[in-house]
């Protein structure tokens, strides 16, 4: 290499937005269409504004919550625990209002005690040094179970207000709300994502921790961050589940937690961190639930939901990485 | 004289854009102890890497036992009798002596162990040998770092190993236990155990050693008996402190060579102005280290693995904690971790590029402004243009080698990526800049580029401190050298003038001040 040679192989205007081809984004996008292509080749039905509508609705939650979760996840930590969250933040919703409370109150509270569980994650991790895995299991029991105590086990049905199912049912013109806040969360995220500090934060920790720490990032910090966020985001998908469901039902929920981290793997986030986008998961969650819709109209058996869930989950991954794999070799070569 | 054990010849190593070794041949002798010294990346590493099967050579043959040896990896080289004493010891801290002793060895019956006395046997024998003071039963995670070498000895032995290779086997142990490790080495020889003994210690070569193999730059230089060298008696080894000083400058002449002409440029130091002081600061690793550095000054650490020079780098930086003060523009600094040193306005290059310095899943526009976000952004939020403007200016100015700014980091040559570290250092916008081994494996035209870029820091009145285990750096760019030994400062010494490279080696060696 002589050493007169420009830096610099090719020019092109600064700042002019180049599009790069992001080919493992794009085969994921392919599954998707070939998913919605075959439902519709099955059951026409598939094919409607009110389905896709409802898919959306379906996932709501998932999305909401899965916009800290990638974050969170791509730094390389996880979260077992938004789940409980979810449920926990959708019975003290419920339970204040049967108790007589304005529902703006409710809301509040009901968001500011999920907030307030992973705020607990935050501490046990980043204060206690508790692996992130252990910590959060430890309060999706803790969360599961304080859900339960509220009502005794039992469903909060009777003594509701009526507008305690407006938020998950009515609609702002077109769109239902729920679908409108997922819209509003997911855009304040996108900026969160490409524009802030914890975006640009999250993908350093997640490549390369030490390299964060000695470059004079707050890794405490961020991360106390994200899980807080991670608790916020959960609590807003309870007090939404709850309202959809119309009742406080303590059996929510489960597994919800992997749901969200199998829609952030399918969307390309690595389990160790440094890469992954909120589009990916955006696109993961809504194979998923394309594929549990589908299967629905088609009146498959719910069992057989969670087997091809399986399925869909780790071939998609294995053709992600070999995608990837193939264009490293032909990047380097 | 005795046989041949392993012959080595015209062995060469080529990485991607750098020769490793280049043509080395040597015997090593069966029964003896054989010493090869030279400095970082003479080609020491890479000489062990390939006798042990963790890398295969480009060219040349190894003959081990009058055989062909080409070990398909670590464990087929320890199957035919080759066994290493890394650094990173390989023990089970969890388990007993025995158990770790007799580890992979067990024999088994449906997946069953089975009693074995004469493997228990043969294990008891070895270690009684070697140490009678560690017990059988003992947990491993009780012993000391020198007796877990010699229950890792005692493994090698155990399994028929003909050769053990010691890398650097001395460098966390006490002299007390080096004296211990010297008589079970001796043990060895008298059981025909051949040792490859590796070590920047060079009295202890003249103590433990037979041979010697001199590499430099990924040339053998030469093979030697110890007892060739001039004035070197092995018998009076109390009186023979001056005999050894000749003996220790005869190695050292083989070690440097002749030193390139230096192109020493004094930077203009301003000695009104010191910008960063150091007062009594020790932790485990350092002693009583006290120094100023002033504005517009390349200072250079100078000494081998294990003397400090990351150490200090770590404390300055507040990676490790410390005892003493540390001031900065005059006024005593409070710093616990790296954020608060940027917030003094010290940076630092950290020694391993990979690991410590990039991030290797982002590229190059997301890499330089890591450390400083501010450089990029407006009212605190991130624009597009501004990180691809800040890149190019960088890889302009830094002369970085890429396809363009969104080329990963990972894809880069070791070179570059040290100019990618280098930019987001520089973009940290600080007056002081710490630089921990800034050349390390990078091919001698970016190197002088670097050096290049480090003169013009200093030009432009900002304060470098270069950390380096390489002689020929120190000389060429620092103004002032700092000799460490062990975690002490042994010698200050202001550059341009006539510096013997005889003794400043003889410093860092620790084989006399």
């Amino acid at each position: 290499m002589t050493m007169n040679e420009s830096p610099l192989k090719s020019g092109s205007p600064a700042g002019g937005s180049r599009f790069r081809v992001d080919l493992p984004k794009l085969m994921l996008f392919g599954i998707l269409v070939f998913t919605v292509g075959v439902f519709t080749a099955l059951n026409p039905r598939f094919f409607s504004w009110r389905s896709f509508i409802f898919v959306l609705i379906q996932n709501s939650f998932v999305i909401v919550t899965g916009c800290a979760v990638t974050l969170l996840m791509i730094a390389g930590y996880i979260d077992l625990s938004v789940g409980s969250t979810l449920v926990l933040s959708g019975m003290i919703h419920a339970y204040l209002c049967r108790a007589g409370a304005a529902i703006e109150v409710s809301l509040i509270i009901a968001i500011v005690a999920g907030t307030l569980i992973g705020y607990i994650n935050a501490v046990m991790i980043v204060k206690l040094k508790i692996t992130p895995f252990i910590a959060t299991l430890g309060t999706m029991y803790l969360g599961r179970g304080l859900s339960y105590l509220i009502s005794g086990g039992l469903v909060i049905r009777e003594g509701l207000p009526d507008n305690f199912a407006y938020l998950g049912n009515e609609y702002l013109g077109p769109i239902p709300i729920t679908v409108a806040v997922m819209i509003g969360v997911l855009a304040i995220f996108f900026v969160l994502e490409k524009k802030s500090v914890l975006g640009k934060y999250s993908i350093a920790i997640g490549g390369n921790k030490t390299a964060a720490v000695l470059s004079g990032i707050d890794v405490d910090g961020i991360v106390q961050v994200l899980y807080v966020l991670c608790g916020t985001l959960s609590a807003v998908g309870g007090v939404l589940m709850a309202s959809r469901l119309g009742v406080g039902e303590p059996n929510t929920g489960i597994g919800f937690e992997f749901d969200v981290i199998i829609a952030v793997i399918l969307g390309g986030t690595s389990l160790a961190g440094g890469e992954g986008s909120l589009v990916g998961m955006i696109i993961g969650s809504l194979i998923i639930g394309c594929l549990a819709n589908g299967l629905k109209i088609l009146n498959v058996f719910t069992f057989y939901q969670s087997v091809m869930k399986g399925i869909v989950l780790v071939l998609a991954v294995v053709l992600y990485e070999n995608v990837k794999a193939r264009l490293k070799i032909k990047r380097a070569g | 004289m005795q046989e041949k054990l392993l012959e080595i010849r015209d062995i060469s190593k080529y990485y991607p854009g750098v020769t490793a070794l280049k043509g080395v041949s040597f015997d090593i002798r069966r029964g003896s102890v054989h010493c090869i010294v030279g400095e970082n990346g003479a080609g020491k590493s890479t000489l062990i890497k390939i006798l042990t099967g963790a890398e295969r050579r480009s060219e040349g043959t190894i003959r081990f036992n009058g055989r062909e040896f080409n070990p398909h990896g670590t464990r087929d080289a320890m199957r035919s009798g080759m066994s290493v004493l890394f650094q990173e010891l390989n023990v089970v801290n969890q388990l007993t002596v025995q158990d770790n002793l007799s580890l992979g060895k067990e024999k088994r019956k449906l997946g069953f162990f089975k009693r074995d006395p004469e493997l228990i046997g043969n294990i008891y024998e070895v270690l009684r040998s070697l140490d009678p003071s560690i017990s059988l039963t003992q947990m491993v995670e009780d012993l000391s770092v020198a007796q877990k070498q010699v229950i890792e000895i005692a493994k090698a032995i155990a399994s028929d190993s003909n050769v053990i290779i010691m890398d650097e086997p001395t460098a966390a142990i006490s002299d007390e236990e080096v004296n211990r490790l010297f008589q079970i080495i001796r043990k060895l020889k008298t059981r025909d155990v051949t040792v490859v003994y590796i070590s920047h210690r060079l009295s202890e070569i003249f103590e433990i050693g037979d041979y010697v193999t001199v590499l430099r730059d990924g040339r053998m230089i030469d093979t030697k008996a110890i007892a060739d060298f001039a004035g070197y008696c092995k018998d009076d080894a109390p009186s023979a402190s001056s005999s050894m000083d000749a003996a220790c400058d005869e190695l050292i002449r083989m070690m440097l060579g002749k030193v390139v002409a230096e192109r020493y440029i004094p930077s203009d130091v301003d000695r009104g102005a010191k910008v960063l002081e150091l007062r009594s600061v020790s932790n485990g690793k350092l002693k009583d280290v006290s120094f100023a550095l002033y504005k517009g000054e390349i200072l250079g650490f100078y000494g081998l693995v294990g003397s400090g020079k990351t150490e200090i780098a770590k404390a300055i930086y507040g990676i490790d904690g410390r005892e003493g003060e540390v001031l900065v523009g005059g006024k005593l600094a409070a710093i616990a971790n790296p954020a608060d040193a940027i917030g003094e306005g010290i940076a630092m290059v950290p020694e391993e590029r990979r690991s410590e310095g990039l991030f290797t899943n982002l590229t190059i526009r997301e890499n330089i402004p890591m450390m400083n976000l501010r450089t990029i952004s407006k009212n605190g939020v991130f624009s597009r243009k501004r990180e691809r403007l800040l890149a190019r200016r960088y890889i302009e100015k830094v002369r970085i080698v890429a396809r363009d700014e969104d080329q990963r980091v990972s894809e880069l040559s070791g070179g570059n990526q040290q100019k990618v570290v280098l930019s987001k250092c520089l973009n940290a916008e600080s007056d002081i800049i710490l630089m921990d081994e800034p050349t390390r494996g990078i091919d001698v035209g970016a190197k002088e580029e670097i050096h290049n870029l480090i003169r013009e820091l200093a030009k432009n009145g900002k304060s470098v401190i270069v950390f380096t285990s390489e002689l020929p750096e120190v000389l060429n760019l620092c103004d002032r050298i700092i000799l460490l030994y062990d975690g002490k400062i042994m010698r200050t010494l202001e550059n341009g003038r006539n510096i013997d490279h005889g003794s400043v080696m003889r410093v860092v060696t620790g084989a006399g001040v």
